[in-house]
Parts: C-alpha cells; structure tokens; sequence
C-alpha cells in the first residue's frame, strides 16, 4: 500500500515538474496583440523602477508591455541572470561590500578594457545578496536598496504568471565574454543552456505558431553565431541586434555596414525573423534635428525582416528637436512614418497609451482568428474594473 | 446750395469714418484681410482652454511673432504674453524686467552703461531694465531661447515686439484666436514710465485692448469674437480697470511664500473664501502656480488642496500655470510622460485652462482636438476619445 502511494506521489511529481509552465493555463488568457507594432518594455518599466527586477517586470506588464526584455549573463556558478552590464557598479551596491571589495578586475570585454566588480565572479548567491539601483540620476530613486538580482527563470515565470499573454524577449548578451569567463559540465556553451531553459518552461514554435502565440518569445543578440548555433536547436523566432556604425560584432568582427548590406539580409534571414538597430543610425541626427532617414528599414522589410529599434525614452534629452520635447510625436514618426513593427522602450506606459489612443483595435480583419481576436478585445474593455 | 451740399458731404465723411473707428479701430494698422471677424472657426468653450504661455516657447524664443504664429499653428485656443513698457511709454511683450536673460543687450557697447540696480517686488535686481530702454532701442536687439535645454537655432533671429503687433497675430489667425495678456509689474512700471495726462500703465493696457475692439464680459457675443482675458497679479489694477473694461480678467497668484505686490497680502490671505467672494466682483478666475493646488514632496504629488473646489464654488475658472514637457518638470507620477500629466490636471483635478509652453502636446491630449475625430489640418494623430485607461 505504501509503494503504490509513493510510487503515485513520484509520479505526479514527475510530471509536475516536466510541465513547469502548466500551472498557469495559458490557454484562457488574453491573447497578444499582433495587429500594430510590438510594445517591448526595454527592461521592464525601467523609467519607473530600476531596470531588470521583478518589480519593474511586473510594473510593465500591468502597464500594457506586450513583450518584457532582459539581458540574461551568467553568475560564477552558471547561473543565468537578468542583468545588464557585464560589471555590477553603476546598478548595485557592490562597491559598498567590504566582503567583495577584493573582487575588482580589469578584463577586455569587445576590445575594450572594462574595470570592476563581474558579474561572472560571483555566485549567484551573492548576486542575491547584492541590492540594485536606479541607473540615471534622473529618474525616481525611491526603490534604491529594495529589489535584487533576478534569474532567467524567475523573470520566465513572472510572464507566465501574467493574467494576460505577455511575451519574453531575452537577450544572450556578451556571448563571448560568458563563454570566455563561465564553463559548463558536458562541454555546454552560455547559449545551450540558454535555450534549455526556454525549452523547460515549453517555449516552442515559429513565429505566429499556435505554440508561439500561447508563449510568445523573441531571442535576440548582438552576436550572429550564437543565433546561428541556436537555429537547430530552437525554432523560437530570433532577432539580430544591430550597434551602432562604428561597432563591429562582438563574435565575427564584421562591421555595420556589412551586416547592414543586402547580401547578409539575405544570408541572416534564414535564422532570424528581424533586425534590433540603434534608432540613431536608421535616421541619423545632426544638430539634434533629424536628417533624411536611411533605408535599412525598407531593406529589411523587402527581406521580410521585422524592424525593432531601441531604445525610446521620454526624456527631452534623448529627444531630437522635431519631436518637440513630445514622447508621443516621436512613437508617431517611428510607427507611421518610418513603419517599425516593434519598438524597446523605457516607458511601456506611454506607449501603451498612445497606441491604445490611436490604434485601438485592427482595422481590417482578414482571418477569423483576426475577427475573433477583435470581439475579444471589445469585450475586455468592459471587464475592466 | 453748394455749402450745403459741402456739409452734406463733410457729414456723411465724418459718419464713414465714425462708423470705421466704432466698426474695426482698425484704420490705422490695415492689414491684409479686411474682414477678420467674419466667417471664422469659433473659439472652442467645451473644454479647457489650451493656452500658450509666452507662444510656443518650448521650440521659439519666447514672445516673438515666430513663437505665437507657432502655437496658434499648433491649436492654441489662446495666445498669452507679459506687458511691459519701455521708457518712452510704448507696451511691449516680454516677460522680465530685465534684458539680461533673453537678448543679447550685454553685446551692445553702447548700452553698457545702462546697468542698474533697481527694486522689484521687495528684491533688488541687477540688470538692463526694459523701462530704461526706448522702444526702438528695444527693436534692435534680438532675442534668444531662455532654456538650454530647448532648440537654440532661432537665437537673434527675432525681435521683442509691441503689444499692438501681438495683438494682430491674434487677430489676423484664420481661426478665432484669444489673447491673454498680462498687466505685469503694474507698481515696477508705475514708478518707474510716466505718461501724458496722468494717465497710467493700466490705463494705456486697456486703451489698446479697446482701440483693437475688444470688449464684452465672458461668454458674450462681442467676447466670443475677440477672445480675451485680462491677467495680473496685482489685485488692485484689475480692480482698477474693472470701472474701464467689462473684458474678463484673471487674478494671477504666486507661489506660497509670495505676497502681491501691492497689497502685500499673503497666499493664504488671497486664496481664503472670503477673499475669493470679494474677488469674484472683479475677476472670473483665478491663475495660480500649479505646484501650490497639489503641493509635490521629493516631486512626488501629494493630496490635492481645496483649491480648486472652493474657487469653483465661487464660480471662478481655474488656469493653473506652467505646464512643461521636459522630465525636468514633471512629477515622478507622472513617469516623465506629459500627457500623463496633462490628463491628470484635466480630468483628476478639472482646471478650466491650462498654460502650456507645449500647446502642441496639450492640443493632442484626447478630448482637447478640435473636433472628435483628431484633427485634420494640424495632423494631429489623436482620433479618439478613450482616455479612462490612464492609471494615475
């Protein structure tokens, strides 16, 4: 009697455990929306809360964020994080850390020389232990020393958790650092692990798959071999973070202009679904004032290359002149003008607002998931409290 | 026979120009389209008026031509400037009383010995004032953009202008435009311009508004054609030009710490219910600083004063001023986003008016377009009226 008990409690707890994201049904959610350009909440609501805690996830999401966007890097142990810099000084308190103070390093990081406390030289323990900070001086301070570090897994889970569909948009970020500094069993690179752990909590499928729309995903990086070594592993959507002019990627050393040309369209598009370019370089400014747009995005899109641009932020001086010191004059430009399907932002509110004010609902429903979709949408409006 | 006929015709030319002056007052500045007032796009009075403090001076230096073509281009229900006077007695729009921080006055040799030290408002101030310059020392200077922070490319390209060339703008919109001028530092102006005949600032202020036709109380016919409302700090001019003009006016309060200038009565004095009962004799509402209706502690908003409330029960509007785009002036709650801010002021709190440096932003906050589809001539890209989802 006690060994089929225990042997059902095993079982169950096997299958518990295989099917992580099942706690949640994702099914009777509030679908994503996919009729107007993504609203990728850069960080979480970083222009609130600082950046890449569960708290500015959380914030996002309940902002009206599709997508909430991380870069993950590994702790000492080959834990994944969610954390930005490869160093940890200006988002912790790690310089106040007597206990650490010995952990200072000067490394070459993309050709360039960076001192300071790594990431990859601690556990993540003690990535715990440390407390994060608001970046800019600019922005509310109030949350400084409250929020910690956060894992891949911890930042999965609070989309899933969501009482709508939201979507994750991870970065594998410094590739060649992670790989240089942390090491697997079994001969496992950073980006192995990586896609292990989407494939644990069931993120699967092409763009717009049914699996897909469940769990939406986009997996980005600056590093176009890790996304190539992905491919065959993963058939989640992946998109190619583009720098600026002047920067060469980080794994191949090929310049912007080469990665922008149309021959690597053509190649890159066989692994990913679309380009993530530093805003400035798509329209360049002079004087603060912008200057005749390039065509990147045209080119992109006659490869059927989605265009993600980063990052907006409401701050005047991140503004140029034509927008008028107005956030909302330049998320026009962006999605009307220049014609982007999605947009990293540090203020997922304000553009929630402003494509909730200017683009409610589709405007020509071709399939009847569209039509369904929109009676769907009509009706949450009346749910709302 | 031939004097009468003299007479008759002396008579009817006298009647002609009689009837010009009563008709337009405009025969002495003709302007291009000759019958301004008819035919045009009524000023909007369902919502709060979207006014443009100082014209569109988030993109144009402040005060000039440029600046208030800009924001009547941008949906300003109402154009707004400070009036000074030089020395020799000529209204002037300009916001400080000295030249010193929008021109270029300290690049003039010859002006270099007109520094002083004067007392204004119970400070003493060190600078070129605008009462020691003449008009057309004035002209020749040019004007630049106050904030760094704004577009510097229009710097000593425009000029100050008169409150008669302000005026026109206004008039000569294609839509109808209001103006809102200010009598600005009435006792300054008084010490230190005479006019002829005894005559005061405030009385050449209100001389110039009627030579250009404006008159009416709030809401009428003759009001709804020439928009206007007169604003100042100082109690006693409105009161003053009360018995001169039935044109609404607006008394202006500053901050907590600041008494009027000359009553020298406090914030909490002037802002009392029965200040407000008398006051409301005189004025339709009132203009105070925006920080001191819902005070902000580590720029975060606190609960919200009656201010408001009671200035409505006393049927006063309330134009609460200055309203910024750049996150330099916004409360934390509002997540740097000036529409959050915008939206908050009109439908949490419910002013009647707004001064903006952004007239552009507030004419695209939803519900403040021209008409409920979004407005087609601006382009402006608002084309609803769904704003309950905001979550201040």
């Amino acid at each position: 009697m006690a060994s089929i008990w225990n042997i059902s409690v095993l079982l169950l707890l096997v299958f518990g455990a295989a099917n992580a994201e099942s706690n949640v049904n994702q099914e009777a959610k509030k679908p994503i929306q996919t009729f107007r350009p993504y609203n990728v909440a850069h960080r979480g609501a970083c222009g609130e809360i600082p950046e890449e805690t569960a708290a500015a996830y959380h914030r996002a999401i309940e902002i009206g964020a599709d997508f909430i966007e991380t870069d993950i890097l590994a702790s000492k142990d080959g834990q994944l994080v969610c954390f930005h810099d490869v160093t940890l000084d200006d988002t912790t308190d790690v310089k106040n850390r007597t206990e650490f103070s010995d952990r200072k390093r000067t490394y070459e990081v993309q050709g360039v020389n960076v001192t300071g406390y790594f990431v990859v030289d601690f556990t993540l323990e003690e990535l715990k232990s440390l407390k994060v900070k608001q970046r800019f001086s600019f922005r509310d301070q109030q949350y400084n020393g409250k929020y910690s570090i956060i894992t891949f897994e911890e930042y999965i889970t609070i989309a899933l958790y969501a009482d709508r569909t939201v979507g994750i948009y991870p970065e594998i970020k410094n590739p060649v650092h992670i790989n240089e500094h942390v090491k697997w069993t079994n001969g496992k690179k950073f980006e192995d692990i990586f896609v292990e752990t989407l494939q644990k909590y069931g993120y699967k499928g092409t763009y717009l798959s049914e699996s897909w729309l469940k769990q939406p995903v986009f997996i980005q990086s600056f590093a176009p071999t890790s996304l190539i070594y992905i491919s065959n592993k993963t058939d989640s959507p992946k998109v190619f973070l583009i720098d600026d002019v002047s920067i060469p990627t980080q794994d191949t050393n090929q310049s912007y202009a080469e990665i922008t040309s149309d021959g690597y369209f053509s190649y890159i598009s066989q692994y990913v679904v679309g380009i993530g370019p530093w805003k400035d370089t798509i329209v360049r400014p002079q004087d603060n004032y912008l200057t005749t747009p390039t065509d990147l995005v045209a080119r992109a899109h006659a490869h059927k290359l989605q265009v993600h641009p980063y990052t907006f932020r409401n701050e005047n001086s991140y503004l140029h002149f034509n927008f008028h010191q107005d956030p909302y004059q330049e998320y026009d430009y962006w999605i009307n003008q220049i014609g982007v399907d999605g947009l990293f932002t540090d203020f997922t509110g304000s553009l929630h607002l402003y494509q909730e004010h200017t683009s409610p609902y589709p405007k020509d429903i071709k399939t009847s998931d569209d039509l369904l979709r929109k009676i769907e949408y009509i009706i949450s409006k009346y749910e709302r409290a | 026979m031939a004097s009468s006929g003299w007479y008759v015709v002396s008579v009817i030319l006298f009647i002609q120009l009689f009837l010009a002056r009563v008709r337009g007052a405009r025969s002495y500045y003709p302007l291009s389209s000759g019958s301004y007032n008819h035919a045009k796009q009524p000023l909007q009075t369902f919502r709060p008026y979207n006014i443009a403090h100082r014209g569109s001076n988030g993109e144009i230096p402040e005060e000039t031509v440029a600046a208030y073509l800009r924001a009547i281009e941008e949906g300003a229900d109402f154009i707004e400037t400070d009036i000074l006077s030089s020395k020799d007695g000529v209204l002037i729009c300009f916001h400080d009383v000295i030249l010193d921080l929008t021109t270029d006055v300290g690049n003039y040799t010859k002006f270099a010995n007109r520094k002083r030290t004067y007392e204004v408002q119970g400070q003493n101030i060190t600078g070129y004032f605008v009462v020691d310059f003449t008009l057309e020392e004035l002209k020749s200077l040019r004007v630049k953009q106050r904030y760094p922070f704004r577009d510097q490319q229009y710097n000593w390209k425009f000029s100050i202008i008169t409150f008669e060339e302000f005026i026109s703008v206004g008039l000569e919109a294609e839509r109808t435009v209001g103006i809102y001028p200010e009598i600005k530092n009435p006792v300054f102006i008084n010490q230190h311009v005479k006019w002829a005949n005894g005559k005061r600032f405030e009385d050449i202020f209100v001389e110039t508004l009627k030579k250009y036709g404006y008159k009416g109380s709030y809401m009428s016919r003759d009001w709804l054609k020439q928009p206007l409302f007169i604003q100042s700090f100082a109690p006693t001019s409105l009161i003053y030009i009360s018995k001169l003009t039935d044109s609404p006016k607006i008394l202006l309060i500053d901050d907590v710490t600041m008494p009027t200038q000359d009553t020298n009565q406090s914030y909490w004095e002037i802002t009392s219910d029965s200040y407000l009962q008398f006051i409301r004799n005189y004025v339709v509402g009132i203009g105070p600083w925006k920080d001191t209706i819902v005070p902000a502690v580590n720029n975060y908003l606190t609960t919200p004063t009656d201010l408001v409330a009671r200035a409505h029960a006393h049927n006063l509007q309330v134009h609460p001023y200055t309203y910024r785009n750049e996150n330099l002036f916004l409360h934390f709650d509002f997540h740097q986003d000036p529409y959050a801010e915008y939206t908050y002021w009109i439908h949490k709190i419910g002013v009647d008016g707004l001064f903006t440096d952004f007239m552009g932003s507030l004419h695209m906050v939803p519900g403040m377009d021209l008409s409920s589809e979004g407005c087609k001539e601006c382009g402006c890209f608002i084309k609803d009226n769904f704003w309950h989802d905001l979550s201040i």
